[in-house]
């Protein structure tokens, strides 16, 4: 989900080898030369707002100025990083790649690149191209000589099957995400307003080591969705949030309505939610889960946050590729988050959403706004999942 | 100036330079020195890629992303047509028939993949970024009001390091804190450097590391409140200061003191620049007054117009009432490192006058 994204990101973000291990990214970086055997190196890049595939292959999330990887075949590895000389040590603890230098510009990556083809005269890879500055990639791209191999997608595709390391690291953040909700919640039925509210969730992640923390709330029931901008002191209900929190790299999200009045419109949601998670298995289409809940949605119709956006494969990046393609079928072991969102265009209106694990078969939900989910599964995070 | 008059002015250029049309786009990546048209365009500050369309008759066309902000984004811009797109060069293309008489602004930081299918659309349209900048060079009397109100909460930030910073207590945890707390003052976004060592070498954004006694802490505090920046640059030793420091940081504040006098309407930015230097270079640190020691003294603060632009000896640009832009000496000594020192002040016709209510000294905390 699109939030205000912060001009500087701010948050722990080093590189630990416990939780993401060497290997996984050297795996990751070999399985890219099984898919472009002739290539002579990939160019990376990444910055503060696009920076999924980056931190895929290197583990590095920029938090001020972009970088740009260039990785070999031979396993050799180097990390540009923009705001000169004075940024490398900053980036160090980033990152496992020990080879930093300051970004000097696109000329000097592309001629690096244009170089490594004297031992594999293929096209150079080049990911992320798209997040580029239009003068950094034409730099790039002159300098190399010839046109390089758009290979973001692969990258994508790859990202979507994780492996366990990956999966605790989503765990981890899940868990944040259902200790910052359940603080909005306390918060609220506290007494505090709007804002106060959602900053003791914001504050709770931040407390369980979260490296970011995203909100959006409603101050109309949930009609609308805002970001914080200012302080709202005023207490309503119900009170609709969105919370994305990312720990190790990872994102989990949620929304949630909180109110201590019956809700038919969330109760609804909760309903079309726990007949989405039960339709999602491999080889299902989000396509046929969305028609799914669609067909059960009267007399609400689909909520305008979460139209055409019913499941959105989540992880290292929260709103960026991979894009949920909606007939692109569920695969063993990837993340999402299933969003329903309904409104009667009036005065009730509701999101609720789930983030899962598919499996062989069926799925773990690992936080839900749905009580019992999956029958037998608790409501809020499974502490057992990971 | 008020919004209304600076968008009289921005047509009163159209008009000069033959143009039917401003498009400014913004890719939603708000960051303190990427000026953003659609904001001084529209004043709204977008979640996603959005889009400002000017027409010589004064009509706006707001395009935001994702589609279901656009009721937010008429709420804050009731005079603009706001429209909610899936994707911003569909939606902005569609209201543009022909691309002569088209000037464009934002286009040049874009990301490649929206920047250039704006370019091959748009074959005939000329940059209109001068025009849009120069335009926003002074702040609208909202934009003074918000920087006053965000330099209020740097303040308070400041102290609030000064209260929680001790050793053993690592660079992210200080700076969440900060960030976090500023956010309950009412500061939407903050460019927030925190770093330490005890020899630093330049101001970074914050690791893992953790804080030791003896640790000097940079803070480079940037809070923003309703899309305008500020910002504080601040020391904190931990423990005892040494006599070397205290002497250090003292030149370094007279050098900011320097700058701030020089600062005057009809000047330009770059004796400000000078002005500090020339307080540096007397006490032997000519050739720390240079890159890679040193890039600049300060800088404009957007998030809409960075204008006046960097405080350095090439910049030309003639200060002016009601420019708002940060003086900061920023040096790295040798004998010190890094310091930070720096003040935000709003240009009125009698010289700069600092948005702080306390100016910049050295601090300690308990080691």
């Amino acid at each position: 989900m699109l939030t205000s994204q912060p001009t500087l990101l701010i948050g722990p973000s080093d590189w630990d080898a416990e939780v993401m291990p060497k290997a996984e990214f050297t795996g990751r970086i070999a399985t890219l030369w099984g898919l472009y055997p002739e290539a002579p190196c990939a160019i990376v890049y990444g910055d503060r707002v696009h920076h999924g595939e980056l931190a895929y292959l290197t583990n590095l999330v920029p938090k001020l100025e972009a970088a740009v990887a260039l990785l070999f075949p031979d396993g050799e590895a180097e990390l540009h990083v923009g705001g000169g000389p004075n940024m490398i040590g900053a980036a160090r603890p980033l990152t496992f790649i020990t080879e930093l230098k300051p970004l000097r510009g696109g000329e000097a990556i592309g001629r690096r690149a244009a170089e490594s083809r004297a031992r594999r005269p293929g096209a150079p890879l080049l990911i992320g191209g798209d997040y580029m500055p239009t003068a950094l990639r034409q730099d790039i791209v002159e300098a190399i000589g010839v046109p390089p191999l758009d290979a973001t997608a692969p990258v994508w595709a790859r990202m979507r099957r994780t492996t366990v390391y990956d999966q605790l690291a989503m765990f981890n953040a899940g868990g944040a995400l259902g200790v910052a909700v359940e603080a909005i919640a306390t918060a609220w039925e506290d007494g505090s307003g709007v804002t106060d509210a959602v900053l003791a969730g914001e504050r709770a992640a931040h407390d369980e080591g979260a490296q970011d923390v995203r909100t959006l709330f409603s101050i109309n029931g949930g009609r609308t969705l805002q970001p914080f901008t200012m302080p709202v002191d005023q207490q309503v209900d119900p009170l609709q949030v969105y919370v994305a929190v990312r720990r190790f790299n990872y994102w989990a999200e949620g929304f949630y309505s909180i109110s201590d009045q019956p809700q038919p419109a969330f109760e609804k949601a909760q309903e079309l939610l726990r007949r989405a998670l039960a339709a999602i298995r491999p080889g299902v289409e989000p396509a046929a889960v969305e028609e799914l809940v669609v067909s059960a949605m009267k007399p609400y119709r689909c909520h305008p946050v979460t139209e055409r956006a019913l499941v959105s494969r989540i992880g290292i990046a929260l709103e960026e590729p991979p894009h949920t393609n909606a007939t692109m079928a569920f695969e063993p072991w990837e993340f999402c988050s299933v969003r329903v969102g309904i409104t009667d265009e009036a005065q009730n209106h509701a999101i609720a959403s789930a983030m899962i694990r598919v499996r062989d078969e069926g799925l773990d939900a690992f936080w839900s706004a749905a009580p019992n989910p999956i029958e037998g599964r608790p409501p809020w995070w499974n502490k057992d999942a990971g | 100036m008020n919004f209304a008059e600076r968008l009289a002015d921005i047509r009163a250029c159209m008009q000069e330079e033959k143009l039917d049309l401003i498009l400014g786009v913004h890719d939603g990546g708000h960051f303190i020195e990427k000026p953003n048209p659609v904001m001084v365009l529209s004043g709204f500050k977008s979640l996603g890629p959005a889009a400002a369309l000017l027409h010589a008759d004064g009509a706006i066309d707001l395009i935001v992303t994702p589609h279901w902000d656009a009721e937010r984004a008429a709420e804050l811009c009731p005079d603009a047509h706001v429209v909610g797109a899936d994707d911003v060069v569909d939606g902005a293309l569609a209201k543009i028939r022909n691309s002569a008489g088209v000037g464009t602004s934002g286009l040049r930081v874009l990301p490649y993949g929206i920047a250039s299918r704006f370019a091959a659309a748009l074959p005939s349209a000329r940059s209109a970024d001068k025009l849009v900048f120069d335009a926003a060079r002074t702040k609208t009397s909202e934009e003074i009001a918000n920087a006053r109100a965000a330099a209020r909460i740097a303040e308070r930030g400041y102290e609030r390091l000064i209260e929680i910073a001790r050793p053993d207590m690592s660079e992210d945890e200080l700076a969440v804190e900060l960030k976090w707390h500023m956010k309950t003052l009412g500061a939407e976004d903050n460019f927030l450097l925190v770093c330490a060592s005890p020899h630093n070498r330049a101001v970074q954004p914050s690791t893992g590391r953790r804080l030791q006694a003896g640790d000097i802490i940079l803070a480079e505090i940037t809070p923003s409140c309703g899309g305008q920046l500020t910002q504080i640059c601040r020391t904190v030793v931990i423990g005892e200061p040494s006599d070397e420091l205290v002497r250090k940081y003292r030149l370094v504040v007279h050098a900011m003191d320097q700058g701030i006098a020089a600062a005057r309407p009809g000047v330009a930015v770059a004796e400000v620049c000078r002005a500090i230097n020339a307080v540096l270079e007397a006490e032997g640190y000519g050739e720390y007054c240079h890159p890679p020691h040193i890039r600049r003294r300060g800088h404009g603060l957007g998030f809409a117009s960075v204008r006046p632009g960097d405080v350095a000896l090439d910049n030309k640009t003639v200060l002016a009432p009601d420019m708002l832009f940060m003086i900061h000496p920023n040096q790295y000594l040798p004998e010190t490192g890094y310091l930070l020192c720096g003040e935000p002040v709003l240009l009125t016709e009698h010289g700069a006058a600092p948005l702080t209510q306390q100016k910049a000294a050295l601090a300690a905390v308990a080691g």
